[in-house]
């Protein structure tokens, strides 16, 4: 992993550059969504065969991840994949949010209990992220992660 | 659950996916971009039409599966850190899905059926 770049990466200024979107090509997207119907198909079908504890599983389940890593290594190289895959421990974390609390409050109000989760996933994700950034966790996290500095 | 449903989900999944892997790609920095590859982009679709379809109380059992599944979603990432500057992200990030499957399919098998 190149740590110049990592510590130039947490330096940056956090926000959307929607111009971007103007580059990503259909097949990227063909190719995502293909991945999430495809997950989405295993999770309803493991649900009626099986048992819906066990197709709720599959709600988290890295379907996407190895496409959109792969794309990214394509692109922008080893290092940038590794950073996006380390903003994932943290998303991840928030997805933990999102299911205890969607597990909590859907039997009341399905659509408030989605609005709240995903308030939950937002909170949890982007405080751990901001919280890491701004105290040096990320680098103590790539430090135990990592096989070679440089 | 009818077969128009599942099918409902897969197609609302997969928009919902590339929707967030969107808000993912104009995100800056690559590390904040990284939170969105771990949105709940299938779970709020199928959840959704689940809760439509089948009523409220229908969703709870898929979100109780969805928590075990979260915990294999973390021990994924950190598994794919390793992986992905040993073998490069396309093998490394589907070989760290047997992370997934050791811990989610572990913690079902333990305490979910």
């Amino acid at each position: 992993m190149d740590g110049r770049q990592l510590l130039e990466d947490d330096r940056e200024r956090v926000g959307f550059d929607w111009s971007t979107l103007g580059s990503v090509k259909p097949a990227e997207l063909g190719i995502r969504f293909a991945f999430g119907a495809a997950i989405a198909l295993v999770a309803g079908v493991a649900g009626a065969v099986a048992g819906p504890r066990f197709g709720g599983l599959f709600l988290a389940f890295p379907a996407v991840l190895p496409a959109t890593l792969t794309l990214i290594e394509k692109k922008e190289g080893t290092t940038k994949a590794w950073a996006d895959a380390s903003g994932g421990v943290l998303g991840a974390l928030g997805l933990g949010a999102f299911a205890l609390t969607a597990m909590l409050l859907l039997r009341w109000n399905p659509v408030a209990a989605l609005l709240v989760a995903l308030l939950a996933w937002t909170v949890v994700s982007a405080g751990l992220y901001f919280l890491f950034r701004a105290t040096g966790l990320f680098l103590r996290q790539d430090r135990l992660a990592s096989t070679s500095r440089s | 659950m009818t077969i128009s449903s599942v099918l409902l989900k897969t197609v609302v999944g997969g928009l919902a996916v590339v929707a967030f892997s969107l808000v993912g790609h104009a995100g800056r920095p690559k590390r904040f971009a990284g939170l969105f590859s771990a949105a709940p982009s299938v779970a709020v679709a199928s959840l959704a039409i689940t809760a439509v379809v089948k009523g409220a109380a229908a969703t709870v059992p898929y979100a109780q599966g969805m928590v075990f599944g979260t915990a294999g979603m973390v021990a994924y990432c950190l598994v794919s850190l390793y992986l992905i500057q040993r073998l490069h992200a396309l093998i490394g990030s589907i070989l760290a899905w047997l992370a997934w499957l050791l811990v989610a399919g572990g913690l079902y098998l333990a305490l979910g059926r």
